[in-house]
Order: C-alpha cells, then structure tokens, then sequence
C-alpha cells in the first residue's frame, strides 16, 4: 500500500513537472521555432525579449493591468467577505451564489458579454475595460480564500480585545488585520495571478492598446510558435517559484540570525 | 459596607428563549465569587452581560454605584479571562499584556516595563518574548491573567479558564488564582461547572440552574446547607429520599426506604405534618455494618457496585427501588462483596430536611 502510493505520488510530480521541463529547455534554444528537444542552447531568445518592444510592451500592460486588478478585487472583496461570514441579512445565500457566479460561467461567455456591454461604454480595447473585466473574474477565488480564512478566525479575539479597552476600529487596526494578513496576501496573489494569466477575455477586449502578455503569447503561436514564449513561461515560472520559496527562505534566515527564538 | 458589584433584575431573553429569569446578586470589594452551574444555566451569559457582550433585556447593573448601561464593553475597565484564553497569536506575551496599557495610551517604555512586571507576578519571568504557541497551555493561562489584570481593573471575570488543563496543572492554577487575586484584592468572578474548584477557590458560591439563582453562599453552606434540591444533587455527592413529614415538632419523617427517621434540629426549614419533603444524607454520613448499629438509625441494603478510589470508596447499594451510597474509608472495603446485603446507618444531625 505505501509504496504503492509512493509510486503514484512520484507519478503525479512527473505529470505535474512534465511541461515545465519540456519548456525550460526549450527557452535557451537556438531553433527558429518551438523545438524538443533543443538543437542547440543560448541566450538568445532572452535577449530578444527584453530587447523587442512588442514583447515588452504587453508584459508592462499585464503587470499594470494585474496590479490594478488586484486593488480593485481587494477593495470589492474585503469589505464584502465580512458582510458575507460575519452578518446575517436578508437575500445573504443569493449574495453568496452571486459572488461565485463568475466561476461558474465559461470565460468565453464572459467574454462575449463583456465585449457587447463594454463596447457600448467604450471600454473595448482600454486598459480599464481589461481591469473591470478581470476584477469580475477575480472575484470568485478571491473571496473564497479569504472567507475560508475569516471563518477560521476565533471572534473571541476580538472580544478579548474590546475587554481591554480598544474600540471596534483599534480592534480592527490592531488585531482582526494582522492576524488576516497571511489570508489577504494570498488572496491578492491569487487576484493577481488570475489576472495575469487570463487569456479568453483578454483576446476579446484588450484590443492592441491594451494588450495583455497571455494575448501576446496566444498570437505568437498562432502565427510563428516563436521561442520566445518558451523565455516568457520559464520566467513566469522563475518568478512563481521565488514568490512560494521566498517566505520559508526569509523566515530560515531570521532563524539563523536568531531573531525568534524557538521553543 | 454597600455592595461593589449588583445586578438588580437581570433578565435576558433571546426571542422566546428566557436565558436569565431575574437575577438579582451583590458582590462585595474584593470578593472571590464562583458561578457554578451545568451548561445552559446562565452563569456565562450573566458574566456577558456584565462584560458587555450581551445586553441585558430588563434590569440594571452597577460597579461602585455607577451604571454600566449605556458603557461599551471597551469602557467597562473589566478584565476577562476566556476559556481559550484568546490571546493575540501575532503578538508575544510581553505584547500581549501591553495591549491594554496600550489602549489606554500608556507609553511603550513604561507599559512594556509594566508588563514585565506583572508576567512576573504570574510566574513567567524569562517568557516575555515568546510567542503564545510557544508557551504550554499552563504558561499562556498565566499570560491571559496578567493580561487581564495588567490594567487594574474594577472587576476580574473568569469564564471556565482551567477548563482545557490537565488536573495536576489545574490544581496548581486554582492555587495560583487564588494567591493573585487576594495579592491584588481585585473583585472577582469565576464561571465554572467544576464544583471541587467551585469549592476550594470560592468565598461564595452562585449556583444557577435554568436561568435562575438557585443559591448564593459561602462553600460549607451550599454543601451543608442547601437550598434547594438541585443545590443537594448538583453539589457533592447525595442521596436524596422521598419523605412525609409525620411529627414536625420533633422532626419526625417516614420514609418508605428508611422507615421512621429523625431529623437533624439544625437548619430545618418550617414542616407541618404531612408535608411532602426530600431527606438528604452526604454518602461520608452513612456508616456499612453487617448488624444494625446500636445508637443509630439503621436501615439494609444489597451492595451492588464499589468504586473504589484508594483512600476511599463509594459503595453503591439499593434499598428497595432507592439507589444508596456510601463512601467509606478504603480499609474498610476489602470485607465488603458484591451481592452482600448489608445495614447502613446515620445519625439525626446527618438527615437534612429540603422541600419537595
């Protein structure tokens, strides 16, 4: 039975790993086109990335686009998420649905409506109609990462403060938010994230002023499988991957540096 | 000497559900007062609505004379041990009990020394910069006291604090508790459903039931003297029987168990003949022998189980359809078997009269 699940458990990583390891190569080639395995490896479509303004261009947009996306989910979701877990009210369980409803629906759905409702407010092919568009579909996995979080916490906290003598703001400032700290940062990431990732509505209505990278990304196949898409995923990757091992990295160098002292 | 802490009518009601009937009790300065009760009596919603977390539907609360009313719970200056101890899991101990200094806008310095000083009363010294899930269950209930008192506050409130410690470390809580408080000399509630620790640590004892205060008095009176039979039942361990009154002049009683049975003189309630009454005899009162003692009452019995405890055990017997027990030194258990039939016996002065 153990080795068993030890075999299917290496399996899964394979699965997992596989596309990853075809791909990183396949960014220090020298082909002209997608390639594996490599004929060759240089830098070459590196450099062509961060030299080509029509690379560069889109992935500036995405980051923009994302980090506004992520405020703007944060400041809908936040103060929603508390109405949602804490308060009871009348049509609560519609609210609720209604917050995962952009899950639900296929994004090319989405997509066809955005570009119909959008382009009667012009808002087609504008970084704001992408934000407004992307805010919607961050929505769902936002709010369940944090209401998750916001339901594990113990409201006795919050009483035990009041009974100290702070206010319900001071309660807030003090406890309830560094306490939901971890929860919100994950929560953003994921807004981030979906954002930065999301193709389908973005190929509907970010138009080229707006162009997003997935968009850049999802033409250049298209038209010429270019390499350099292998660049860009390997450094989506590279930067993924510092941002999940960069806590414990921080918090071992803390330790060595004895700033908390363990038990 | 006019009463510090008084609820005058208390009630509380959610919807149809009536939590607290009409409470009415007074708490003298400095005064250690155990609420004790089985869950669902009101002794934790009555120690809410003095913190301020709930809102008495009708009725009046005073500390000192002044109305806590119209104060939220933040301006109450009442210091709360929960029974999870809440402490702030981002904040170490020394943080923690800054916390309410901080709040009232004491400077770091001298409300960091403050609390030091007072982690130091509760026996932490040393712990100051751990973080709570660094400290054992013991350690951060010691951290949610000096957090509680840290402020000096009008009122300490206790709700089942020991109820998550082992009984080694709770016993050595009760102590430590208790040494604290009467070192502060701050007035103090204690919610518990632990009636041993209702008993060691009280100066009075509330007992609750269904909303209502059954009884309000000190240790040895709510076990010697109760007031009630749910006082008897719930406090210690009893054997509570059925009785008519049948000559209340001398305390006379027929019981269908125990036949013509005298009463105790001390604390008998006013009895006219033919009045319906409960006797209560402690298991410790009661006496096992195989022959009817001589200069007691005597009644038999059919041993059914021991328990036995070591330095002593209950000895659980039936007469008639009325379960008895006894609890008798442990040296003496060895001659007794399941299945014997055996005499019980007690005195006058151990029968205690209760209304029906």
């Amino acid at each position: 039975m153990n080795t068993l699940m030890r075999w299917i458990g290496i399996a899964v990583v394979i699965f997992i790993a596989a596309p990853l390891v075809i791909v990183v190569p396949m960014s220090f080639s020298t082909a002209a086109s997608l390639q594996f395995p490599p004929p060759g490896y240089s830098w070459g479509y590196y450099q062509q990335f961060f030299s080509d303004p029509s690379w560069l261009r889109p992935a500036w947009n995405s980051i923009y686009i994302a980090t506004m996306n992520t405020l703007l989910t944060m400041a809908l979701v936040v103060p929603a998420t508390f109405a949602l877990v804490r308060h009871k009210f009348w049509g609560k369980s519609f609210a609720n649905l209604m917050m995962m409803m952009p899950m639900a629906v296929p994004h090319i759905v989405m997509a066809v409506g955005y570009y119909s409702y959008f382009g009667e407010l012009k808002l087609v092919h504008s970084k704001l109609g992408v934000i407004l568009a992307h805010s919607c579909l961050s929505v769902p996995i936002t709010f369940l990462v944090l209401s998750a979080n916001l339901k594990g916490f113990d409201l006795t906290l919050e009483r035990a403060a009041r009974s100290l003598g702070a206010t319900p703001g001071q309660v807030f400032r003090h406890i309830t938010l560094p306490i939901l700290k971890p929860g919100l940062a994950i929560s953003a990431l994921f807004a981030f994230i979906q954002s930065f990732d999301e193709t389908v509505v973005a190929i509907f209505i970010s138009g080229r002023d707006a162009e997003t990278l997935p968009r850049k990304m999802f033409d250049s196949i298209r038209e010429e499988a270019d390499p350099v898409i292998a660049v860009i995923s390997t450094l989506l990757f590279a930067v993924v991957f510092a941002g999940l091992i960069a806590p414990s990295l921080i918090k071992g160098l803390r330790r060595m540096a004895g700033g908390t002292p363990s038990k | 000497m006019s009463a510090y802490l008084r609820l005058a009518g208390v009630n509380k009601t959610f919807g149809n559900f009536t939590a607290l009937g009409h409470i009415d009790l007074e708490v003298e300065k400095g005064e250690f007062v155990t609420f004790l009760g089985p869950s669902g009596s009101g002794k934790t919603t009555t120690l809410m609505v003095i913190a301020g977390f709930e809102k008495a539907t009708r009725g009046e609360i005073t500390v000192a004379d002044q109305s806590l009313a119209h104060l939220a719970p933040q301006e109450r200056n009442i210091g709360i041990v929960f029974q999870n101890y809440a402490l702030f899991p981002h904040k170490t101990a020394a943080e923690n009990v800054y916390f309410p200094l901080q709040m009232r806008k004491v400077g770091k310095k001298e409300g960091m020394k403050k609390a030091a000083e007072m982690l130091d009363l509760v026996g932490l010294k040393g712990f100051a910069h751990r973080l709570p899930k660094e400290l054992s269950g013991g350690q951060q209930q010691r951290v949610a006291l000096a957090r509680a008192l840290v402020f000096e506050p009008d009122l300490l409130l206790l709700d089942e604090p020991l109820g998550a410690l082992d009984k080694n470390l709770r016993e050595q809580m009760q102590i430590e508790i208790k040494r604290i408080q009467k070192r502060l000399g701050v007035t103090t509630i204690f919610v518990t459903h632990d009636q041993t620790e209702a008993m060691s640590m009280s100066d009075r004892i509330v007992v609750f039931s269904n909303g209502a205060i059954e009884q309000a008095a000190a240790p040895l009176d709510i076990y010697h003297r109760p007031a009630t039979r749910f006082v008897a039942d719930f406090i210690g361990e009893s054997n509570l029987l059925e009785a008519t009154i049948t000559d209340a002049a001398t305390g006379k009683a027929h019981s269908p168990v125990l036949g013509e049975v005298t009463c105790g003189a001390e604390g008998l309630p006013p009895l006219t003949d033919g009045q319906a009454v409960s006797l209560l005899i402690r298991p410790e009162h009661l006496k096992l022998s195989r022959e009817p003692k001589e200069g007691r009452q005597n009644a038999q019995m059919v041993i059914e189980t021991i328990v036995n405890y070591g330095d002593n055990a209950v000895v659980i017997g039936h007469a008639g359809d009325q379960q008895i027990r006894v609890r008798v030194p442990g040296a003496d258990v060895v001659i007794l078997k399941e299945g014997d039939s055996c005499h019980f016996s007690w005195t006058a002065d151990a029968v205690f009269v209760l209304d029906k």
